[in-house]
């Protein structure tokens, strides 16, 4: 496969995960932050004291990563934050399927329901993607022939 | 181009300094809900109607997780805002299509509230929720907390009162305007706004909720 390919599929999956980032925080930040504090809760993982904090600033994290993803800034360090925070949502997942939680994702704001095969299915090729992305950026920085020097500076 | 770059990185840190917005999706302007919001004084209702805040339970007397609100955060919640006068509370029940008795408990409830023994029925529907859930037989529950007389009463208006699910109808589509998909739903009246919130939940979390409600 061509190295322009190959940067533009790169650039096309950071901008898939930044997107979706950009939409988890902001759905969540129009509601109210209680509800997403009840989406936490079920999940059983943190203590109560974390719930509000949680609520309030993670979905402006998320959103703050979705445009820091954006901008292409640090895009190998931001892409590997963005690839640990969809291992850690898929992980808890994992484990509140296996301890037989009756959780509310909350993924995307209040009403996206449980989780089920297809949140499962969603999450791992997320995750997936940030994977590939990761990797890409961090083999683009070891690569200064990767893409040609003017391609990188006029993105 | 790469200082463009830069600046974009500026733009998170502004957004996280600002004020979280009002959340238009779930929220509505309350001048058209007032008088829904806030009816005449009935035995759902409890606490100062003058309140700076007010709180509107959905709940369904057959979900488990119902039970597990009124019987582990309602007791806190009164006794430390509605008691104070600090939150109007107001009870409106939703009963759900996929519960089998939850029609008949709602018209136990209600039949006891049309008595004034609303409270002490509610509770026992909810703390013997699981073993009338099983057999429909809410009847035999209610009994063991009121007197013979007043059970008659109940008994009597469930039986014949055509009226007895008319204050149902309205929370119903009352909950339907406020979108709600589960219950418990607690919605949280402030400044005109209603904050409808989805789930079950510990009271610490909505202490800290209503604390920064009413300190705003």
């Amino acid at each position: 496969m061509k190295r322009g390919l190959l940067f533009f599929l790169l650039i096309a999956g950071r901008l898939g995960i930044a997107i979706i980032f950009l939409y988890a925080g902001i759905a969540k930040v129009r509601e109210p932050w209680l509800q997403f504090a009840v989406s936490i809760e079920t999940f059983k993982i943190v203590p109560e004291s974390w719930l509000e904090p949680l609520a309030r600033y993670l979905p402006w994290c998320e959103i703050a990563l979705g445009i820091a993803l954006i901008s292409g800034v640090l895009a190998r360090w931001f892409s590997l934050i963005a690839t640990g925070m969809l291992t850690w949502f898929l992980f808890i997942g994992i484990r509140a399927a296996a301890k037989g939680l009756t959780v509310d994702c909350g993924c995307f704001g209040s009403g996206g329901g449980g989780i089920d095969a297809k949140w499962f299915v969603e999450h791992a090729a997320m995750l997936a993607l940030g994977l590939s992305v990761t990797a890409g950026e961090f083999v683009r920085g070891r690569s200064p022939k990767f893409v040609p020097e003017h391609t990188l500076r006029d993105f | 181009m790469e200082t463009m770059r830069y600046l974009l990185l500026f733009v998170p840190a502004l957004l996280l300094t600002a004020q979280t917005p009002a959340a238009p999706k779930k929220t509505t302007d309350h001048s058209a809900l007032t008088a829904a919001s806030i009816p005449a004084k009935n035995f759902k209702e409890s606490g100062s109607p003058t309140a700076q805040v007010g709180i509107e339970i959905y709940t369904d007397y057959e979900c488990p997780a119902c039970r597990a609100l009124y019987l582990d955060v309602l007791p806190s919640l009164v006794s430390d805002f509605v008691a104070t006068g600090k939150v109007h509370l107001l009870h409106r029940d939703y009963p759900l299509m996929m519960h089998q008795f939850s029609k008949l408990a709602t018209r136990y409830a209600n039949a006891a509230g049309t008595i004034g023994k609303y409270d002490v029925v509610a509770n026992q529907i909810f703390v013997s929720q699981p073993e009338w859930s099983q057999n429909g037989n809410v009847d035999a529950a209610v009994a063991k907390v009121l007197s013979p007389a007043d059970m008659e009463k109940v008994r009597a208006l469930v039986r014949t009162d055509s009226h007895l699910d008319d204050s149902v109808a309205k929370d119903v589509a009352m909950g339907n305007q406020d979108h709600l998909s589960q219950t418990p739903t607690i919605v949280i009246v402030a400044k005109g706004k209603r904050d409808v919130i989805g789930g079950g939940m510990p009271y610490s979390i909505l202490k800290q909720y209503l604390n920064s409600k009413l300190a705003q």
